[in-house]
């Protein structure tokens, strides 16, 4: 059965696989545009991401067992800049090459990932898409063809430009890497997990805080926003308790994450008919403290 | 002449519905889909135009860590309808095309929550190392996605400024639904947050958890803030290198700094 799928914690053959070559790399730059095609709330890019490392993946882990172990961890939940990802895959891809402990290879992904969402944003979506943008609209604007396709040009070009060149960067360097990390492998996944456990914990605040309490009571001149009381005590409780609960629910009680799923849906809009979380929508039931 | 009109719109914005998330992530942008589209309507100089001046409002409404703007694939494409076919001004197109922006954004809402249940497919064909189990995944997304846009263009070609009316009493009706479904994307990451937590928290790790918390919330509330998550790991590269660190230097001195790995 599918749920009971157990994930080992070293690939069963230990033997480094030959490095990927140029043909299979470009491959997976190429496939890497798809990272966001499966894109959803739960784990946003990982169908995605296993999808474009694919062609990778298949060359390295020759027998089944390895393949399926491979999947099944490169399913993670997964957030980070598209044009920057194939950073990601390039260390990615020599980790999983050299076999490094699966444990290894989660933390360092979510942990380089992560990060490289919000330089990505700044870089891109602040700064460059704004000056294309600025030039080429202004062409449009006077009916001139020009304005469109430089905007493809340039935009489409610099992403590609960047895709390609990160690529055989990480993947040279995370192969550099690993040989000297390979002599104290236990240690270093301790680290290596250290670090994406602490990445983890910022994410839940960083990501989470979108989560908010709306009621407001009003009793004469006094108002009471449950949320803001909240803030006062803890910031961010919310999307502790409820990443906590996933965690339980998973780990403890062997839920499946579709479980999961179907429960925070519920919690959602029941929360929503009688006002309870905070967002512009109207309560289906009437009640004081949701406007 | 109208039918190939109508196919070509709804196999155009298909494609942009699938463009504005993957793909080349630059053919959706208001600036060139709107071309596009003015072209396939029969006036590409309209389109141009109207394409300029939705890419600049378009570029105030970035997607930024995954919050959701406006949807700028609908807007750009009813902006196009409303001009071209119903021969609107440009200024009142854009307006009531937010209503169509606006209901884009649902359905966008509405996929990635849904979706989420593509996740138990992508596991088991992961389970099973089976590559074609993941595209049949990523294809099923991108054609519900897909559809739904080409839909609502449709619908805005026939139905046209008439149409922004119902949409509008839609949106109010059922917004305890759609705010739900918000609320409810918004904590779904926490189902991923807990899968990372279930396999890589040790028992001695609850404080690390709980401390990559605690910097998120600080630096959040700092002049920082934009900065948070690349602060937060170069907190983390300091503590795995020391923890790095000292374990090796501990394993050496135990083993006499034999070079034996000890595992």
């Amino acid at each position: 059965m599918a749920s009971n799928y157990v994930l080992p914690e070293n690939y069963k053959d230990q033997t480094p696989a030959a490095p990927l070559d140029k043909k299979t790399l470009n491959k997976v730059v190429w496939r890497s545009l798809q990272l966001q095609a499966c894109f959803n709330y739960e784990r946003m890019q990982s169908a995605g991401w296993l999808w474009g490392i694919l062609p990778g993946l298949e060359k390295i882990h020759t027998n089944k067992e390895d393949l399926a172990a491979s999947m099944t961890h490169n399913m993670d939940f997964l957030n980070t800049h598209p044009y920057l990802v194939t950073f990601v895959m390039g260390i990615v891809l020599s980790l999983e090459q050299n076999k490094a402990p699966i444990q290894t290879i989660r933390s360092v992904r979510i942990s380089v990932a992560a990060p490289l969402g919000g330089i990505g944003d700044a870089l891109f979506w602040y700064t460059f898409m704004p000056i294309v943008a600025g030039v080429t609209s202004g062409l449009a604007q006077d009916g001139n063809i020009l304005g469109p396709i430089l905007y493809f040009v340039l935009a489409f070009g610099v992403q590609m430009a960047l895709r390609f060149a990160l690529m055989y960067w990480a993947y040279g360097m995370g192969a550099a890497a690993i040989n000297s990390l390979t002599k104290n492998a236990q240690e270093f996944t301790h680290a290596a997990s250290m670090m994406g456990i602490f990445v983890v914990g910022a994410l839940i605040y960083n990501m989470g805080t979108g989560t908010q309490l709306g009621m407001v009571f009003t009793n004469g001149d006094l108002t009471t926003d449950v949320q803001a009381q909240l803030n006062t005590i803890l910031p961010g409780i919310i999307p502790l308790a409820l990443t906590l609960m996933c965690y339980y629910l998973l780990a403890k009680k062997g839920w499946k994450p579709i479980n999961c799923i179907l429960l925070l849906l519920v919690i959602g809009i029941v929360g929503c008919i009688f006002g309870i979380w905070s967002g512009s929508y109207t309560a289906l039931v009437s009640v004081p403290w949701h406007a | 002449m109208e039918i190939v009109q109508v196919v070509l719109l709804a196999v155009a914005t298909f494609i942009f519905a699938i463009d504005q998330f993957s793909l080349t992530e630059v053919l959706y942008r208001p600036i060139i889909a709107c071309t596009i589209i003015g072209a396939i309507l029969g006036d590409l100089q309209a389109g141009l135009t109207v394409g300029g001046s939705v890419e600049i409002i378009a570029i105030g409404n970035m997607p930024v860590g995954g919050a959701q703007p406006p949807n700028f694939v609908i807007f750009s494409i009813a902006s196009c309808v409303l001009v071209i076919v119903s021969g609107m001004e440009p200024e009142a197109a854009m307006g009531v095309s937010m209503v169509f922006a606006l209901f884009g954004q649902y359905v966008v809402t509405l996929v990635f929550t849904v979706m989420s249940a593509l996740m138990d497919k992508a596991d088991e064909a992961a389970h099973n190392a089976n590559p074609k189990g993941i595209t049949a995944v990523l294809n099923a997304h991108m054609a519900v996605l897909g559809a739904l846009f080409a839909v609502i263009a449709v619908a805005c070609y026939y139905g046209g400024e008439a149409l922004s009316g119902t949409l509008n009493s839609i949106s109010t009706q059922f917004s305890w639904l759609m705010g739900g479904l918000s609320v409810a994307g918004g904590m779904l990451r926490f189902v991923g947050f807990g899968i990372l937590m279930k396999i890589m928290l040790s028992n001695d790790m609850w404080g690390i958890l709980l401390a990559g918390f605690a910097c998120a919330a600080i630096f959040g509330a700092s002049s920082v803030a934009s900065a948070t998550l690349i602060y937060v790991a170069f907190i983390g590269v300091a503590i795995a290198l020391y923890d790095y660190n000292s374990s090796v230097k501990l394993k050496n001195t135990n083993v006499g700094g034999g070079m034996s790995d000890g595992i």
